[in-house]
């Protein structure tokens, strides 16, 4: 699992939808379809999650123990798969946060650091 | 962490599968119908491939290639229950190689590799020393040698010393026994960490000069003599005479160093401080991070410093230090067990070459299988993994099977030596080693027989095999060739086996089922040696076995007694001779003759008379004119043509104490001829009897032959020796005669049994073999056969052509196996010393045998061939 940067046009990858997905379990149980509309609403269509990276990534962190899931009812009374986070999970967020803000200091360093566009505040 | 949470949650979806899928698809049709209701009409297209999705969810949850695994092997369990036959065949043929192999390797592992039964033996070695001059390092060590060794090495925790001896045994609780004895020192049992279980063990005082005799005895003496009285610590009982007080009892099992029942501490004599006598063993456990090769070192280099030291007494003398197993098992009896697992390697190898010719037939219906799994992407080294799998499948089933086989194979062979000879810590139980033998055979062998069929039917032509249905799939000429290849070296690997078991079988019945020459039956035989210490002289000795042979003689339901050196079947003592008349030679070339010494009435005991001339009288004693009768096949080799009665001949023992030179004896004269009786030979010899009275005996064995059920005589015999010496006790258990003999072939008629096994299993699989590839080569031709019929050829015709190939396999393995079988037979011949034509006709049978199979191997196929209707398989393409 190669922790790659961010990619400009919006799309994710793994390492960081990983992280992003624990973020979102923070504010409590939801399903695959909450996480993925939460994630694109607070980032204001920005950040654009497919299914196809959701979904395995979702099983991926509940085989490893990170989230963990259960069946219950959806806002408009469907059954639905909803995960939350589990103490490991909690662990493995703060670990993450961690080294992303250090890299994002870092690349906001870098980029402070001679003559050249910086965006604006 | 991570880790574990995936292998349970892995584990735990093994399970649940089913469920698993079903609330996957529920969780993304879920976000399906989610997404169209918040309005996205093209969801569906931008939702992508469901499928590859779902998969790719799945494949979080599963242990691939766990998955990969299981799916080949439940694949391949249902190839294989597709065709029952073939794999009960394949199975069985393999059980039977599987089986021999774990049987023999259980005798092997039982011989080579157990030791003693208590903790830590194999840390606990034996030392004995090495004197090139006298050829072997079985050497005893004297006790000078050994305090030496015993102080200036540190390798061992303690050193102790031992000395076996005889121990007769006697007390008011039954008759005198004999059991085997051992001196040891007061050091010996803690040395190696045994403690008696009852009364106390060894200390230095009782090893020093002049201390009350005290022995300790085994659990099981304790047990049979004494009923498990704990009267008998402290009670004094007659050990050769000596009084003894007994201290203590060893545990069960304990017969340390083997079959032994008495411990007696070393009490130093004179001799003891002379270093060159030499009568101890030494052993000891090793200290603490010591080993073999580390002890050796050590001891050796203060057996040099000795030898210096000591210049007279110990040049050359070194020593060798050995685990038990090395020092209790010789030489020959290795090589004969490894010979044994050369042997079932050999059937083994056959049933694999039968199993793998199963595999390429059963191969021509699989073309089409295979090449539609190629089609759908299964890789090369998949199929072939999965081809294997099926072969080990088969090859641990019939692996399973064999450890049964090993089993009661092994349960049969230690029954069948139970009564007669082995030590008893030979322990024929399956352990693990066992059963790591089976897996890694079961595994090798599947692997082995699988390959070439693997290998073949992954290389396959897919569009072609797809294209004619898959027949064409394991034949053409490379796949007949293969497998007639395989039958030639199942033929060839057969014949030599059959030629080197032959030669075995041979030695072992040869001897084994000649008859004795004389009725053996109804007859009582009890072994005894007198002590020289009360029976010095000659007359003292004869006087008493007059009085036994009276007193036997007596005993009611007895109809009559001899004494002999040896009874029939055993053992003689060796004569060096000289005929009347015949010019001297030298002393390498004195013929010898095996001879026995026999008191009145040795013949009538037989139940057979003397042939000519007359038997031994009374008047045959010490001091009248020396007198012998010969056997008929001495008077025949000596006076061809003459009556022997009458001539004469110088007799004399070949390594007298005295050195006896032929001149110095007097003539005997031959007063009789006897019918030629066998003793301890393979085959009848000539024989000299020489008169009890004249050539007296220490050791001597008295025979009665009885009106009633011999067995029953058994104690009064002992009651008739113990009223005339109640110190005596017989050498050996009373038997029956042909139990004597019995215990003295007992080694030749099991191997013999063994060996026969091997070749009629060997035998059986390969006729098999042959049948199998004869009947698919029919099978497979059958259109070809109608064909030929349609057109004119004759049933003998057809005959011909199956008879043809099978022969012309059976030919050329016959061709390749001669030879080799040829090479061992001189090897085993020069190491045996067989007469040479018995190697030729041994040769000659194992190929005629062979044939034999191979010719009834074909048969069946051949009728088959000629019933087949050439309109019906015409018709069915």
């Amino acid at each position: 699992m190669a922790k790659k940067e961010e990619r400009a046009n919006g799309e994710l990858v793994q390492g960081t939808l990983d992280m992003l997905v624990l973020k979102t379990l923070t504010r409590g149980a939801m399903h695959g379809y909450g996480i993925a509309q939460f994630i694109q609403q607070v980032s204001d269509e920005v950040l654009r999650v497919e299914e196809g990276s959701l979904y395995p990534a979702l099983h991926r962190l509940e085989v490893d123990g990170i989230i963990a899931s259960e069946w219950g009812l959806s806002e408009n009374n469907r059954r639905a798969k909803f995960y939350r986070l589990t103490p490991l999970g909690r662990k493995q967020l703060a670990k993450e946060s961690e080294k992303w803000s250090r890299l994002s200091d870092a690349i906001a360093r870098v980029m402070l650091s001679g003559v050249g566009p910086w965006p604006a505040q | 962490m991570i880790w574990w949470n995936r292998l349970s949650a892995k584990m735990k979806a093994l399970i649940g599968r089913k469920q698993l899928d079903r609330d996957l698809e529920e969780e993304l049709r879920f976000h399906l119908d989610m997404q169209q209701q918040a309005g996205a009409h093209d969801a569906r297209r931008q939702f992508g491939n469901v499928t590859s999705l779902k998969e790719a969810c799945r494949e979080r949850w599963t242990l691939a290639r766990l998955e990969l695994w299981w799916q080949d092997a439940r694949y391949s369990v249902r190839t294989l229950s597709l065709n029952p036959g073939f794999a009960a065949t394949a199975i069985t043929v393999l059980a039977l190689g599987i089986g021999v192999n774990a049987t023999v390797f259980t005798l092997v592992n039982a011989v080579l590799f157990k030791d003693q039964p208590f903790e830590n033996s194999d840390k606990i070695l034996y030392v004995t020393g090495t004197r090139p001059a006298r050829g072997g390092d079985y050497q005893s060590i004297s006790y000078p040698d050994y305090q030496d060794l015993r102080a200036q090495s540190k390798s061992f925790e303690s050193l102790a010393a031992f000395e076996t001896d005889g121990a007769s045994l006697s007390d008011d609780a039954g008759f005198a026994e004999h059991y085997r004895g051992l001196r040891i020192s007061a050091n010996g049992f803690s040395a190696i960490g045994q403690k008696p279980v009852m009364g106390r063990g060894f200390s230095p005082a009782d090893e020093a000069p002049g201390a009350t005799p005290v022995a300790m005895v085994s659990y099981r003496l304790w047990e049979t003599r004494y009923g498990r009285s704990s009267s008998v610590i402290g009670k004094t009982v007659r050990i050769n005479v000596e009084p003894t007080v007994i201290i203590g009892v060893m545990g069960g099992g304990f017969l340390f160093p083997g079959e032994t029942d008495v411990w007696r501490p070393l009490i130093p004599a004179a001799e003891f401080a002379q270093r060159d006598h030499r009568f101890l063993t030494l052993f000891g456990k090793l200290a603490d991070g010591e080993s073999l090769s580390s002890a050796q070192a050590e001891l050796s280099t203060v057996a040099w410093r000795l030898a210096r030291e000591y210049r007279q007494t110990n040049q050359a003398t070194g020593i060798v230090i050995r685990s038990f197993n090395q020092l209790a098992l010789r030489r020959e009896l290795r090589y004969m067990f490894l010979a044994m697992l050369g042997a079932v390697a050999f059937v083994l190898m056959i049933a694999c070459a039968n199993a793998a010719n199963l595999m390429l037939g059963r191969a021509v219906g699989r073309g089409r299988e295979i090449s539609i799994r190629v089609a759908l992407g299964a890789g090369r080294w998949r199929i072939i993994r999965q081809l294997l799998m099926e072969s080990v499948m088969l090859a641990s089933a019939a692996g399973a099977l064999g450890w049964f086989v090993a089993k009661s194979g092994a349960g049969m062979f230690a029954r069948a030596i139970a009564s007669t000879g082995p030590p008893p810590w030979l322990d024929f139980s399956l352990d693990y080693r066992v059963f790591f033998y089976i897996c890694a055979i079961s595994v090798t062998s599947g692997i082995l027989f699988g390959l070439a069929p693997a290998i073949r039917l992954s290389r396959l032509d897919v569009i072609r095999a797809l294209k004619d249905g898959g027949r064409s799939a394991g034949t053409g000429r490379r796949g007949n060739f293969l497998s007639g290849f395989l039958v030639t070296v199942e033929m060839a690997l057969a014949v030599v086996l059959l030629a080197g078991a032959g030669i075995m079988i041979r030695l072992f019945l040869a001897n084994v089922t000649q008859p004795i020459g004389v009725d053996t039956r109804n007859i009582l035989t009890m072994e005894l040696a007198l002590p020289t210490s009360r029976y010095p002289g000659d007359r003292e000795q004869t006087a008493f076995f007059d009085r036994l042979t009276k007193e036997a003689a007596a005993i009611p339901g007895v109809r009559t007694a001899a004494i002999a050196s040896s009874v029939p079947g055993t053992q003689t003592l060796t004569y060096q001779y000289q005929l009347e008349g015949d010019a001297p030679v030298e002393k390498a070339a004195v013929p010898r003759v095996e001879g026995v010494v026999a008191g009145d009435g040795y013949f009538p005991v037989l139940q057979t008379g003397v042939l000519r001339g007359r038997d031994f009288a009374e008047t045959d004693r010490a001091g009248a004119a020396p007198v012998v009768i010969v056997n008929q096949l001495f008077a025949a080799k000596s006076w061809p043509g003459q009556d022997p009665v009458g001539k004469r001949l110088r007799l004399w023992h070949p390594n007298p104490r005295q050195a006896q030179s032929a001149a110095a004896q007097p003539f005997a004269t031959v007063v009789g001829v006897a019918p030629d009786i066998l003793q301890d030979s393979p085959e009848m010899a000539p024989l000299i009897y020489l008169p009890y009275r004249q050539e007296p005996q220490w050791s001597m064995a008295l025979m009665v032959r009885a009106a009633v059920p011999v067995k029953t005589l058994g104690d009064a015999l002992r009651r008739a020796l113990q009223s005339l010496d109640a110190e005596l006790p017989a050498s050996r258990p009373v038997t029956t005669l042909d139990e004597r003999i019995d215990q003295n072939r007992w080694p030749l008629r099991v191997f013999g049994t063994l060996f026969t096994v091997f070749a009629a299993i060997a035998l059986a699989l390969a006729s098999i073999g042959l049948y199998a590839v004869v009947a698919q080569s029919v099978t497979r031709r059958r259109h070809e056969i109608g064909l030929r019929l349609a057109v004119g050829a004759g049933q003998s015709g057809i005959l011909r052509l199956v008879f043809a190939k099978g022969l012309r396999q059976l030919a050329i393995g016959l061709a390749i196996g001669l030879p080799i079988a040829f090479a061992l037979s001189q090897v085993l011949q020069q190491a045996m010393d067989m007469p040479v034509s018995h190697v030729a006709d041994v040769l000659a049978g194992a190929a005629l045998i062979l044939s034999l199979a191979g010719i009834l191997g074909c048969i069946v196929p051949a009728m088959r061939a000629m019933r087949v209707d050439p309109a019906i398989t015409l018709r069915h393409e």
